[in-house]
């Protein structure tokens, strides 16, 4: 269970505002929403090719999300006024999930307040470091993640408050990396974008 | 349904063989001289090296269900196969041959129950090996269908029906003649001589009985 919840952490973290890098971003932005559209390229050491997922992610202050993917799978996880819910097409309809990751989202609104409040490094899963201006690396404090997610590699995009990408290694020849584009922070979203499937 | 719990479900589903609910009988076999031509079954299972990437949804009896992509990758020799889930997280990878067996490589709990990974290897080699084992006849079973009937040593029966509607069927049957799994095809393409589905869905009957569905992302032939 808590390396399912690392994975949505992880997935969730260019939410953070750059004032939570610390000293790889020197400008602060004060995060309200982001919208952005992301490709997701899954690798893997028996895979002749990546698998690549294309969508949509949202997210407003305080607690609504809306995390997207049209292709290949199309699925949808929301979150709104305290309600979760994920959604797989299937048979040509949304049909609601009980799978993986309901619990770990409801982990994540804590962890999101925090990131907001610009309280990223006392994330108690990961440790940050800075090997440029442009790159935060995040290691698994506790070996036993260590053996599920080795690390994650977060690049910055040129947008203040945005990421370009995150890279989170599974091991030496599995990774998955989501790329940003896109991206508008900032601005109200409707929140019926947090409802409707 | 808390996470942990919903797959021990699907666990369970995949491990338990119980006695069929809703019975279905063996049908009876027509021999192979009152066909014309010889059913293609070879056609049903990929020969040579392949990649499949599929979109899977569980479904366990009470209706819960999740979906999950799953690869599949074929040799003469190794079996390759992982469960992600669309986020992108590895569940599940591990790797079957005849001479090292079973090599589960990664496996995030309950995954990492071995009567899991058992399971699994057990519907992928339904699905995508032709059995080897046993006897074989030719014939005809009820609605004139073509169908290889193999039979193992211990009684168990696999039909393999080449040509249903627009694609293939499998039924397995255990010793007391009763199905135990179906694998329905639909939509077959026709690609290196093998007929490929786009959509495959396999049943498990019994207490436990489950239902995967399979639609097809991607095959590749190396």
């Amino acid at each position: 269970m808590k390396s399912l919840t690392l994975l949505f952490t992880t997935f969730l973290l260019f939410l953070a505002p750059i004032s939570s890098f610390g000293s790889a971003v020197q400008d602060q932005v004060h995060l309200h929403s982001i919208r952005a559209d992301f490709v997701q390229e899954k690798h893997l050491r028996i895979l002749a090719k990546p698998i690549v997922s294309t969508g949509i992610f949202a997210f407003q202050a305080p607690r609504s999300l809306r995390w997207e993917y049209l292709v290949p799978i199309p699925s949808i996880l929301l979150m709104h006024d305290g309600k979760l819910s994920k959604f797989v097409k299937t048979d040509g309809r949304f049909i609601e999930d009980q799978g993986i990751g309901l619990d770990a989202m409801q982990f994540m609104l804590g962890e999101i307040s925090n990131w907001l409040d610009g309280r990223f490094t006392d994330n108690e899963m990961f440790v940050a470091s800075f090997p440029d201006k442009q790159t935060i690396l995040l290691e698994p404090r506790e070996q036993s993640l260590a053996g599920l997610i080795s690390r994650i590699e977060l690049r910055l995009a040129d947008q203040k408050g945005v990421l370009n990408s995150i890279t989170i290694y599974e091991g030496s020849d599995s990774y998955t990396r989501m790329t940003f584009n896109n991206a508008v922070i900032n601005k109200i979203i409707p929140s019926a974008l947090f409802i409707q499937k | 349904m808390k996470l942990h719990n919903f797959y021990l479900v699907i666990i369970l589903s995949l491990l338990v063989a119980c006695a069929a609910e809703k019975q279905i009988d063996l049908p009876g076999l027509n021999p192979g001289q009152q066909i014309q031509g010889r059913p293609n079954c070879a056609a049903v299972f990929p020969q040579g090296k392949w990649q499949f990437v599929h979109s899977i949804n569980f479904t366990v009896k009470n209706g819960t269900s999740t979906t999950v992509l799953g690869v599949t990758s074929l040799t003469e020799k190794i079996i390759n196969c992982a469960l992600i889930t669309v986020e992108g997280l590895t569940l599940f990878e591990a790797a079957y041959s005849k001479e090292n067996g079973l090599e589960i490589r990664r496996a995030i709990p309950p995954f990492d129950n071995p009567r899991f990974a058992d399971g699994l290897m057990s519907d992928i080699q339904t699905i995508f090996l032709s059995p080897t084992a046993g006897d074989v006849q030719e014939g005809q079973i009820t609605g004139a269908l073509a169908v290889c009937r193999h039979t193992d040593d211990s009684g168990r029966i696999i039909d393999v029906l080449p040509e249903v509607d627009d694609c293939w069927q499998i039924k397995s049957y255990s010793s007391d003649m009763t199905l135990d799994r179906s694998v329905v095809g639909q939509s077959c393409r026709k690609k290196s001589s093998t007929l490929i589905p786009e959509y495959l869905e396999l049943n498990s009957y019994g207490q436990t009985g489950y239902t995967l569905k399979m639609t097809l992302i991607r095959a590749d032939n190396f």
